[in-house]
C-alpha cells in the first residue's frame, strides 16, 4: 500500500490534493478499487459464450487468467486492508468482485449448469470460484512456477471434470 | 517439587550408576515458560483473529514481555515457533483415517478432517502466513504446511491418482489444493454463510468430480 506521499509524487500533485479530493486513505482504496473493478470488467468481456464447451473453458479461463496477471498486487492490497476497514465499504467489493466471477461463470457454462437443480448448481459454482480465486492462480504461478500456458491447463482441466456433460443440442440428436 | 533445582545445578552432569537420572528443573520449567508463551499467543488470535502485541502476550501468559525476548530474539522468531508448535499438533491430532475405504468413505474423510482443520487453524493461518515477505523461516514453513496438506490427499486419493499420468496427477493435484484451501474453507462459511456440513458437502462432490475413476 503506499504512502500518500508516494502517490501524490506519482501523480505529480502535493499531498494536500489528494487529501482534498480523498478525505482519507481509506476512502481513496475504496475509490481506486471501484476504478479497478470497472476497468477489469472492461477489459475482459464475455467471448465466445455462445461456443462449444472447450471454446468456452479456453475463453473463460483465458480471460480469467488475464485479470489475474493483472489485480493479484492490488487484490492483495484490497484484502489485507477490507478487515481494517470500519466502514465496511472494501469487503463489500470483495464481495461484490467474487459475484462477478460467479456471474461471468454461470453465463459461460449455463449449457452445462441449467440441468443441475439450484443447490448442486450452487455448490458446484462455489468450487469453480475457489478454483479459480486469484490467490490460486497466483500459487500456480509464484509457487509452482507454471506458465501462464500451464497454468491455465490446470484450470481448463479442472473445470472441465467439474462440469456435468455437455447436453446435446435437439437438432444433432434428431439427426443421430 | 519434581522440577526443582539447585543454584549452579546445570543438570549436564552425568548421574551415579544405579540412580535415577537427574532431571533437569531449570530446563523444564525454561521449556514450560516457552510454551506457555506459544500458547498464550495461539489462544488471543484465535480470540481476536489479529496478531497480538508482545504486551498482550506476555499478559496472557502471566510472564513479562521481558520473558518473552529472553526466549524469543523477537516477534517473527516467536512466530516461527508458533507455526512449529501448530504443525506438530496438527499431525499429531490429524492422523490419517479410511485409508482402505472405498471412494466416498476415503473423500468424506479427508474432508471432514479437513474442515475441521480450516475450522480450528484458520484465524492462527491467517495471521502466520500474513506479510512473509521478510520472514523466510516462516515462508519455508507455510509451504510445508502446503506440501503436507498435498501429500496428505496424494496418499487418501492414491487409488484414484495411480492410474493416470505425471500431467493429469499434477493438474488434479494444483486444483484440489486450491479447492481445499483455507481461504476457501473460510469463503464458505463467512461469505456464503454454509454450515459445516454443507460446506463439506461441497467439497465432497467436487473432490467426487475432480478425481479420476477408481480403479476396479
Amino acid at each position: 500500500m503506499p504512502t500518500a506521499v508516494q502517490i501524490a509524487e506519482r501523480a505529480g500533485y502535493s499531498v494536500r490534493s489528494i487529501f482534498e479530493r480523498f478525505p482519507d486513505l481509506n476512502a481513496l482504496r475504496v475509490a481506486a478499487t471501484d476504478y479497478s473493478l470497472a476497468q477489469a470488467l472492461a477489459l475482459a468481456p464475455p467471448r465466445g459464450a455462445d461456443g462449444d464447451r472447450e471454446t468456452r473453458l479456453r475463453s473463460q479461463v483465458t480471460t480469467r487468467a488475464h485479470t489475474c496477471e493483472r489485480g493479484i498486487a492490488l487484490w492483495r492490497v484490497l484484502l489485507q486492508f477490507a478487515d481494517q476497514d470500519e466502514t465496511g465499504q472494501l469487503k463489500q467489493r470483495v464481495a461484490r468482485s467474487r459475484e462477478t466471477t460467479i456471474t461471468r461463470m454461470e453465463l459461460m457454462y449455463r449449457s452445462e449448469l441449467v440441468a443441475l437443480p439450484e443447490e448442486e448448481r450452487r455448490q458446484l459454482l462455489i468450487a469453480l470460484e475457489a478454483l479459480t480465486d486469484m490467490e490460486s492462480w497466483a500459487r500456480m504461478r509464484e509457487q509452482h512456477g507454471l506458465s501462464f500456458d500451464e497454468a491455465c491447463e490446470v484450470w481448463i482441466h479442472a473445470i472441465d471434470r467439474l462440469l456435468p456433460p455437455t447436453p446435446v443440442p435437439v437438432a444433432t440428436s434428431a439427426a443421430a | 517439587m519434581s522440577d526443582a533445582v539447585q543454584p549452579g545445578d546445570d543438570g549436564a552432569r552425568p548421574s551415579g550408576e544405579g540412580r535415577e537420572p537427574r532431571i533437569d528443573g531449570r530446563r523444564l520449567r525454561s521449556e514450560r515458560t516457552r510454551r506457555l508463551i506459544i500458547e498464550a499467543y495461539i489462544a488471543l488470535v484465535r480470540e481476536t483473529g489479529h496478531m497480538p502485541t508482545a504486551a498482550q502476550i506476555a499478559e496472557r501468559a502471566g510472564y513479562s514481555v521481558r520473558s518473552i525476548f529472553e526466549r524469543f530474539p523477537d516477534l517473527t522468531a516467536l512466530r516461527v515457533a508458533v507455526t512449529d508448535y501448530s504443525i506438530a499438533e496438527a499431525r499429531a491430532t490429524g492422523a490419517l483415517r479410511d485409508l482402505d475405504g472405498d471412494r466416498l468413505t476415503r473423500i468424506r474423510s479427508q474432508v471432514s478432517q479437513r474442515g475441521s482443520g480450516c475450522e480450528r487453524w484458520l484465524p492462527l493461518w491467517r495471521v502466520l502466513s500474513s506479510d512473509l515477505s521478510e520472514a523466510p523461516d516462516l515462508q519455508q514453513r507455510i509451504g510445508m504446511i502446503r506440501q503436507l496438506i498435498v501429500m496428505r490427499m496424494e496418499m487418501m486419493f492414491r487409488p484414484e491418482l495411480s492410474l493416470v499420468s505425471d500431467a493429469v496427477r499434477k493438474k488434479t493435484m494444483l486444483a484440489l489444493e486450491s479447492l481445499l484451501d483455507f481461504e476457501s474453507w473460510a469463503r464458505m462459511r463467512e461469505l456464503y454463510g454454509l454450515s459445516f456440513e454443507e460446506a463439506c458437502s461441497v467439497w465432497v462432490k467436487a473432490i467426487d468430480r475432480l478425481l479420476p475413476q477408481t480403479p476396479a
